[in-house]
């Protein structure tokens, strides 16, 4: 059974923001809402210091702490590794939310729903269309899937997640310098195991101690 | 809250939660879901179901069923109901109960549950204030008023809420509210002799819940950098008044003064009223400012 | 790939090409029932990011078609007052009602005189869409030159001097390290590989393989942000400073290391072309060709004559012709590069001395000057290290020698479109294999390349400055300025009185998407010199320059809604990739339907020229464009056609019989041989690196200005035939009051102010620190009392002010405040844009003392004072 896991190269990553936007399109969210996200910030002192940029979204962690809170097993991790929401099940207690050190995590209400791209113009085709296209049930917590619709749909037509476009997730098709690397942690022959191995990689505070399926190398 | 100027509010429209957009997760960032917004039901499900749990709980030493009653109603009714509105999906509650050996949120649900059943059963059994249904009684009790805090509690993520004082602070401050409800209620029910001998642990449960909270506030404040900025923001930050006023003046200060002037006993029912509406609104205010100051560590 | 409900009847993905900015990178779109829902690159190509990747605003280009401030008629002001604030009272009006009126004005107008039309053009708009067309439809109403162009945002995005250089040397529109072979990158001011710029997520895709493999990247930046935020070593430094250190740099290679690449420097430079005292050529009186001299014959000769070996040509020595002592320029460098001391460099740019022989040093030990690679059978001279620039070093009243220093560093070395070195965007479109169209660069006079295509004012061969002047642009005069400065220049009346242009005041402006009011500089000047003419503006919104002087609004598609099979067949100079990979060209295909009744501009361009009466005039030139011999295709006289019936019959020419697949899958691809790429040794051209153009146009400005009286102030010195060092006119405004310099830069998420409307770039930009905010240095922020949230006004010299909000960072220099691009939007329908950043361009005044003497680039930093708001 693979392990799905991503590394992330930040000495490639521009801060382009492409996976934040692509994400939000794949899934059709609403404003104000990320599964994917990236952080910038700054470490040092002028004039040796240095941009940080860390791209982020949900580690889909082997400890998981929003598993741990879950109070209804809504949330859990597949198989695979993907940690998902059954949203039959989520009756949007937000404990998960609240646990999760890593905040990738998003209640989706009424209000939420309601947002337009447009505020007070009405929504667009688009949004209108994403709500038949991917509906997201209001009351429950939404967050990044690894869009596992993907991956799924991907190995049901014999595709490899990672390297077949079709089956990998969209974020990271959309990174424009290759930064993103989808794989299998389980294969020691992966892609995304020898960039770990090779580069170094590190998960984002380690010391949060859930083992996030996402590394960073630089 | 400070006051926006226009062109920050057109560039950086506030969300509440302190910060802007670019400084989410990159500074310390506020926990929002428990307390913001529809989150406020959760700051007043924790209070009522732990200080009605309280009154239940001081009510088994003077096997008083008034006391019984009315904790069993204010934990169900206010506590259970409050909690169940904040849901997402309020009809789906029952499946709250479906994790048990992970959640933490779970286990609650389960005791209140228990506690519900067994509290009915003793409410409306004669001689049931036996020592053995007591024991269970009690410590159901003590396992609700920690419930709310405990939930908190177990969330690594909020320094401020894992800290090692979190717990002791919400066992003693639901029995201190509890027996001051109690106590209220042997004063206005014409019971002052009890009412009068109550108030000799009303002393006790006054000091160790002020020491509490000042062991909260130094053990959060050395626990670590994040802790720390919790604490600030208590003491010096946007949520200062609620704790000089609420927490220091309403919890503290004014319950100090009347309880040196009821000492040795000297009790009269307007005091225990005007002590009890004090220690209601402190320990609102100090459950407000805890939920309120709590902060994700930055991720960078 | 979502769910799927019963109610779709429609899921497909439509190859096109990005239109939100100029890159144009290969994209799809997933369209559903009708409606564009995503946006991707396309993994088969190469035109773009890796694997088929896009950068975050071309994701979010959707919304240029989904947005409901959309304008979906056309638009006819009836308040006659124009200005800042003033409320239009836009009517809708039918197409030909507002078609006829503006055929009706141009008639009139042009029986006078055409170039009193002024058109404009801007390379980064919503609407996309053809890039080049709009320069020679103007041909086609009688106006040569492109002098009556107005360029939209050229302050920030468009770069004279960084053009006329490009062209001089590369024959290129702009210039980029071979990524792929580089080892050491000088980046000056520029953001090539880290965001923007040409072909820019191409460039970031082989950088981050470059980096991947170890390349070191130095920054020379005020700033540490896309660029230095990603180098191996940001070096910050003051704003138009850059050739200081440039200088300083190249004196180290040439005077204190002596390690050069002479064999290059012989065969491939004018630095042999022998000069006499004052310094200009000795040329030959019949052919007017200038000499060299042959070492080995020991003889002084033409500078084409074949019988020289490369070696043989002599880059030293004094010799006599004609009684007349002369010596080959490349001593003249040698002088005066001595006055260049790091030290020097240091005081003016506050680089540190060691800093500088650092990088010096760094890049003479990775030139490998001598080492040869051979790629695909071939040799090549390998030099890895590449110094590049593009708007923020050239941007500056001393552009052309912030460029041309920059240059230098790379010519001494050797390192001109060699592997590894720097290299222009293809100067060489080969013909699709069965196709027709082929461009190629010729070689020009002195030897110089001469461009395939070049966008507006031809870099080669020049022409000294005369007058009286013919158009608004003056650019008989300002005879390098690739697009001329002068409409925007405060002393614009001034000017064109004493250049003889009185008589040919514009009366009209007929463009796209252009939003020149607020891009440029100085906003109160460019109301002052356009709201008297008729304004035609296309657009998809109505922005800040169309509610303040527009008069007629025409509803423009968006590039989802374009049929532009013209984007890169054109264009391969702009946007192809500069690096060793097959040629790609992409065709921008309709994903949705026109919103309203916008319709794309270059049919209503053609429905203009045809009421005009110049249609046949732009068939011509447009079969003689793409050269089309054959008759069945060409344009005839009388036709009226679509541009998708234009389209119909280029494409044919271009790709042949494979037309229509190209045509269905929406791209071409085709292999480019490696000469093409690092074409250097194999065309017989010299770079101009010494200018001496320059002497004969200073002389010959100088008698203009004279004989007119003219008697407004310009640093005449400029036009010297050396990169030398001159104050930008921002660093002579400084004093004890206006003490910071405010520059700007370009931020990855937007292109000019176009993607301020987009709210998907809009969410992303608010958790951008840097991006909507004015930068400061944290200590200098400290030391004047502001913190991060703070809103403060910078406010220049002459009493402009704009204010925004503070956010302190280390990687700034201390010494100045940067501001990206074009924000502080006001237009009222664009809700989404209005209020978002802080316009840092009205901030730049306008007098032609700002502007580049030479190239007519506009002085992008500027002193202001900041104070609390």
């Amino acid at each position: 059974m693979p392990r799905w896991g991503m590394v992330i190269d930040v000495k490639r990553c521009i801060a382009c923001w492409g996976c934040t936007i692509a994400c939000k399109e794949e899934h059709f969210l609403p404003p104000g809402v990320f599964f994917n996200r990236v952080l910038i910030g700054e470490t040092g002192k002028f004039p040796t210091s240095s941009k940080l940029i860390y791209p982020v979204l949900c580690n889909h962690c082997t400890d998981a702490a929003c598993v741990e809170a879950c109070p209804t097993g809504a949330t859990y991790i597949r198989e695979d590794g993907i940690v998902v929401v059954d949203d039959d099940k989520c009756v949007g207690c937000r404990a998960c939310l609240v646990s999760c050190p890593y905040q990738q995590r998003t209640y989706y209400d009424q209000k939420v729903k309601d947002r337009e791209y447009f505020p007070g113009q009405g929504k667009t085709e688009m949004e209108l269309l994403g709500e038949k296209l991917y509906p997201l049930k209001v009351g429950t917590v939404i967050k990044c899937n690894f869009c596992s619709e993907r991956v799924d749909e991907g190995l049901r037509k014999g595709l490899t997640p990672g390297q077949d476009e079709e089956a990998t997730p969209a974020c990271v098709n959309a990174c424009p310098v290759g930064a993103r690397v989808f794989g299998d942690l389980n294969d020691p022959d992966s892609e995304i195991s020898r960039l770990i191995m090779e580069k170094k990689g590190k998960q984002l505070r380690k010391e949060f101690g859930t083992e996030p399926a996402v590394y960073y190398i630089d | 809250m400070e006051k926006r100027n226009e062109l920050e509010e057109i560039m950086f429209p506030s969300d509440g939660s302190g910060v802007k957009p670019y400084e989410w997760m990159i500074q310390p960032t506020r926990q929002r879901e428990w307390i913001d917004d529809k989150g406020i039901f959760l700051w007043l499900a924790f209070f009522f179901s732990e200080i009605g749990a309280g009154l239940y709980f001081v009510s088994l030493f003077y096997e008083y069923k008034a006391g019984l009653i009315l904790g069993w109603l204010v934990t169900l009714i206010l506590g259970g109901v409050i909690h169940v509105l904040y849901l997402g999906m309020p009809l789906r509650a029952w499946r709250m109960l479906m994790k048990p050996n992970t959640s933490e949120l779970s286990r609650g649900i389960w005791i209140i549950g228990v506690f519900a059943a067994l509290g009915f059963l003793q409410i409306v059994t004669a001689g049931s204030f036996n020592i053995v249904f007591n024991c269970i009684m009690g410590i159901l009790c003590l396992l609700i008023i920690s419930h709310g805090f405990a939930t908190m509690n177990v969330i690594r993520a909020l320094p401020a809420w894992s800290s090692t004082m979190v717990l002791p602070l919400s066992v003693i401050s639901g029995v201190w509210i509890g027996h001051q409800i109690l106590q209220f209620m042997f004063a206005v029910s014409g019971s002052a002799a009890l009412a009068s001998g109550m108030e000799v642990w009303a002393e006790v449960f006054f000091f160790v819940y002020f020491l509490c909270i000042l062991l909260y506030v130094w053990g959060t404040w050395h626990s670590n950098e994040i802790g720390k900025e919790s604490i600030k923001s208590l003491i010096t930050g946007e949520y200062s008044k609620i704790s000089l006023i609420g927490v220091l003046g309403l919890g503290i200060v004014l319950p100090l003064i009347l309880t040196l002037i009821m000492w040795g006993g000297n009790t009269n029912g307007f005091l225990i009223f005007l002590r009890l509406a004090s220690v209601i609104a402190g320990d609102l205010a100090m459950r407000y400012v805890i939920m309120k100051s709590a902060v994700y560590t930055p991720l960078i | 790939m979502t769910y799927k409900t019963d109610e779709i009847w429609e899921d497909k993905w439509v190859n096109t090409t990005c239109g939100v900015c100029y890159c144009g990178c290969a994209c799809r779109v997933r369209v559903v029932n009708g409606v564009p829902v995503k946006v991707e690159g396309i993994e088969e190509s190469t035109m773009g990011g890796t694997r088929g990747g896009l950068c975050g605003k071309g994701i979010a280009g959707l919304m240029y078609y989904h947005d409901p401030n959309r304008i979906k008629k056309p638009l006819r002001r009836t308040n006659p007052e124009k200005g800042f604030g003033v409320d239009p009272k836009w009517k809708e009006i039918e197409w030909d009602e507002a078609l006829e009126e503006i055929a009706t004005r141009m008639k009139k107008i042009m029986e006078d005189n055409p170039n009193k039309i002024l058109f404009t053009n801007q390379t980064m708009r919503a609407s996309d869409g053809p890039h080049n067309h709009l320069y020679f439809y103007a041909k086609a109403f009688g106006i040569p030159n492109n002098g009556n162009f107005i360029i939209g945002g050229g302050s920030l995005h468009c770069g004279n001097a960084a053009h006329m250089l490009g062209g001089l040397i590369h024959g290129a529109w702009s210039i980029a390290p071979d990524w792929r072979y580089t080892k050491y990158v000088l980046k000056w001011g520029s953001s090539k590989g880290t965001g923007s710029g040409h072909s820019a997520m191409i460039n970031a895709r082989l950088r981050a393989d470059g980096v991947r493999r170890g390349l070191k990247e130095i920054v020379f930046d005020p700033m540490g942000n896309f660029a230095g935020g990603k180098a191996t070593q940001w070096v910050p430094l003051l704003p138009g400073t850059d050739t200081a250190v440039g200088l300083a740099i190249a004196n180290y290679i040439l005077n204190t290391r002596g390690e050069i690449d002479e064999l290059y420097l012989r065969a491939k430079t004018n630095f042999v072309y022998l000069i006499r005292e004052d310094g200009t050529f000795v040329r030959d009186k019949e052919t007017d060709k200038p000499f060299v001299f042959d070492e080995k014959a020991k003889k002084i000769k033409l500078f084409d004559d074949e019988s020289i070996a490369f070696e043989d040509f002599a880059l030293e020595g004094d010799f006599e012709h004609n009684g007349e002592k002369c010596r080959p320029c490349f001593m003249a460098l040698k002088e005066h590069l001595k006055q260049f001391t790091p030290e020097w460099a240091s005081n003016i740019s506050t680089v540190p001395v060691a800093t500088i022989l650092e990088v010096a040093k760094g890049w003479v030990d990775n030139a490998q000057i001598g080492s040869t690679i051979t790629i695909e059978g071939q040799t090549f001279p390998f030099r890895p290290v590449s110094s590049v620039t593009f708007r923020g070093a050239q941007g500056h009243s001393n552009g052309i020698h912030q460029v041309a220093s920059i240059d230098l560093i790379s010519q001494l070395v050797g390192a001109e479109d060699v592997p590894g070195g720097t290299m222009g965007w293809p100067s060489i479109r080969r013909r699709y294999p069965g196709g027709q169209y082929e461009r190629m660069p010729k070689v020009g006079k002195d030897g110089v390349i001469v461009p395939s295509v070049f966008y507006s004012h031809d870099p080669w061969p020049v022409h000294p400055p005369s007058y009286p002047c013919t158009n608004s642009g003056c650019v008989e005069f300002w005879s390098h300025s690739t697009l001329s400065h002068i409409p925007y220049v405060k002393e614009k009346n001034y000017i064109q009185e004493k250049f003889g242009v009185e008589k040919v005041q514009p009366e009209m402006i007929f463009g796209i998407a252009v939003n020149f009011l607020i891009s440029q500089s100085d906003w109160d000047v460019a109301l002052d010199n356009f709201k008297d003419c008729f304004v035609v503006l296309s657009d998809i919104w109505v922005n800040e320059t169309d509610q303040a002087i527009g008069d007629i609004i025409l509803p423009d598609t968006s590039y989802l809604e374009k049929d532009t099979w013209s984007s890169e067949i054109d264009s391969f100079f702009f946007n192809g990739s500069p690096s060793y990979e097959d040629w790609y060209v992409h065709l921008q295909k309709p994903v949705a339907k026109p919103v309203g009744e916008s319709r794309d501009f270059m049919n209503v361009y053609l429905d203009v020229a045809n009421r005009v009466g110049v249609l046949d005039k732009y068939h011509e030139l447009l079969n003689d464009y793409y050269s089309i011999t054959d008759e069945k295709l060409q344009l005839k006289s009388g036709e009226v056609l679509t541009w998708k019936e234009i389209g119909e019959r280029i494409l044919t020419w271009v790709y042949g019989d494979d037309k229509e697949k190209i045509q269905e899958q929406g791209f071409a691809t085709w292999h480019k041989p490696i000469e093409d790429v690092y074409w250097r040794w194999n065309m017989k051209t010299r770079c101009p690196v010494y200018m001496e153009f320059l002497i004969h146009d200073r002389r010959a400005a100088e008698k203009i200005m004279k004989d007119t009286g003219f008697e407004i102030e310009m640093d005449m010195d400029q036009y010297g035939p050396l990169a030398n060092w001159f104050w930008p006119t921002s660093h002579k405004e400084l004093d004890d009051e206006y003490d910071l310099l405010a520059f700007s830069y370009r931020d990855i998420l937007h292109t000019n102010n176009s993607t301020f409307q987009n709210p998907l770039i809009d969410e992303v930009s608010q958790m951008s620190p840097y991006t909507f905010t004015i930068t400061l240095n944290k200590g200098l922020a400290d030391e004047k009392g502001f913190k991060d949230g703070d809103i403060i006004w910078m406010e220049n010299k002459y009493g402009t002010k704009e204010n925004g909000i503070v956010k302190t960072m280390e990687a700034q220099h201390p010494k100045v405040l940067g501001v990206c691009g074009q924000g502080g939007l006001w237009a009222d329908k664009r809700p989404i844009a209005k209020g978002k950043g802080s316009n840092f361009c009205k901030l730049l005044p306008s007098y032609l003392r700002h502007y580049d003497p030479i190239t007519g680039n506009i002085e992008t930093s500027v002193a202001v004072k900041i104070y609390k708001g």
